[in-house]
């Protein structure tokens, strides 16, 4: 039984392919992580999987509905947006750039969602949010302001927003490229403990090193192609696709 | 001295009336101002063609003679407006014309992250536009709109051509009168204080923004 389905996903930018007909099939629990060149398609991938960009062709089914599927002509349709709405609230979303809310504290930030969308009564999310700011370790940062937190404090404050809304998927996009590398460790550790607790998590990145240590499964994008995919030690440690060797060898090289 | 005491009851009276136009326009024209944006900003094609018409129009054109047009303009065509209310008509459509395209530049300021983080948490469209995107932009747009209030407080001397006793007017019938330029620099003045109300009103509202970056 998977949790996410996505079927020949294939996407056009002008005049470029940018997703050549991929598919992703991702377990309940599962830790799936996409590393691959920039401009590899990976990050549009997942912004594909919810909705943030539309495909053209292809299905994409969540917790056992169905988003977007092709019509007799063979185009994406998409269901209507209530269902949409709906569908896509089982996915969380984590950015590069963490987007938090800034006119917002840091726990209005992570009731804002649970009150306006689920309308939840207003102790019930206040002890939800605070829960999880403990849990990522912010406990003591409910009332600052994002300006007044690090990078890696914002992007933990992200997380916990998005997990406020009980997401069964989690998603990263790149969650710490816009990090000093100090700094990139108090939010894979957090992502780490995510992991242990079986939330399902697909995370596009560069950290080879977190990726060999946490995701279940490694897959390798290029040119809007999934190149290779298996297990960490699989993809990582004994790579057979030239293209995948080659960046490995170029990740590594520059560590 | 007590020349410029004797002048006073007859320049605040005109006070009165540019204040009440002053207020008038702001409380229609703020807020409309957002609403004519949010269409401007609109995908639905046609309204998006019609604000841009309508800005072009009430850009392109002097404020004295909108003011002319729907004063003498509508009373040819029979519809008569009392003269304060086509001053105030005048004034809401041509402030709201100006007020929207800089809270349009506001909204398009603030970083698409914004719009797909709401987005991704559910958020309606207009929700986000409630909660997330306006908040964010009246901050951003606080420095132009006082230079709008400003000038509008200014503009408020152009109803003298349509005969509303506002306080330029006051100021030029009381130099006529008595042959004197005093009433001129007395108006200035009135005007000064005004705008230096104005500037300490926003820099009170910048500061209460402040509590963010």
């Amino acid at each position: 039984m998977y949790i996410l389905q996505a079927t020949n996903i294939y996407k056009r930018f002008q005049h470029t392919d940018v997703l050549k007909d991929i598919s992703l099939n991702v377990e309940k629990g599962e830790v799936v992580a996409i590393i691959g060149p920039s401009g590899s398609g990976k990050s549009t991938f997942l912004r594909c999987l919810n909705r943030l960009e539309t495909i053209d062709r292809g299905q994409i089914e969540i917790g056992g509905e169905i988003m977007v599927s092709n019509n007799a002509d063979g185009k994406a349709v998409y269901r209507g947006e209530k269902d949409i709405a709906r569908i896509r609230r089982k996915m969380g979303m984590v950015f590069q750039n963490f987007n938090l809310f800034p006119h917002k504290s840091v726990l209005e930030n992570l009731m804002m969602a649970p009150l306006l969308v689920n309308k939840s009564d207003v102790n019930e999310a206040r002890d939800t949010a605070l829960a999880l700011l403990k849990k990522v370790g912010l406990a003591n940062n409910a009332d600052s302001y994002p300006f007044e937190l690090s990078g890696g404090m914002q992007q933990r404050v992200a997380i916990a927003r998005a997990l406020a809304m009980n997401p069964a998927i989690m998603c990263f996009d790149e969650p710490t490229s816009a990090l000093d590398p100090e700094l990139t460790g108090e939010v894979l550790k957090v992502m780490k403990d995510l992991a242990q607790e079986r939330m399902t998590m697909i995370v596009v990145t560069h950290e080879i090193g977190f990726a060999r240590e946490v995701a279940h499964r490694v897959i390798f994008m290029d040119d809007g192609l999934i190149v290779e995919q298996g297990t960490a030690s699989e993809v990582l440690l004994n790579p057979q696709q030239d293209r995948t060797k080659a960046f490995l060898g170029t990740v590594l090289m520059a560590r | 001295m007590e020349y410029i005491a004797s002048l006073l009851p007859f320049m605040l009276e005109g006070t009165a009336v540019t204040l009440q136009l002053f207020f008038l326009t702001l409380v229609m024209a703020l807020p409309l101002g957002v609403v004519f944006a949010v269409a401007r900003l609109s995908k639905f094609k046609p309204l998006n063609v019609f604000m841009q018409f309508y800005i072009w129009v009430f850009r392109g054109t002097p404020l004295l003679l909108q003011l002319f047009f729907i004063y003498f303009g509508l009373g040819i065509i029979g519809i008569s407006l009392d003269r304060f209310l086509a001053a105030v008509v005048a004034f809401v459509l041509n402030y709201s014309a100006y007020l929207a395209e800089i809270y349009r530049s506001g909204m398009q300021s603030i970083d698409r992250g914004q719009f797909e983080a709401s987005d991704v948490l559910g958020l309606s469209r207009w929700q986000t536009l409630r909660h997330i995107i306006l908040p964010q932009m009246f901050k951003r747009v606080l420095p132009p709109i006082s230079n709008e209030v400003i000038n509008l407080i200014k503009d408020t001397a152009l109803v003298y051509a349509i005969g509303i006793s506002e306080l330029l007017r006051a100021a030029k019938i009381a130099a006529l009168r008595d042959y004197l330029f005093v009433p001129f620099i007395v108006a200035a003045v009135f005007y000064l204080i005004m705008t230096a109300f104005i500037q300490q009103f926003f820099k009170w509202l910048e500061s209460r923004y402040d509590y963010y970056r």
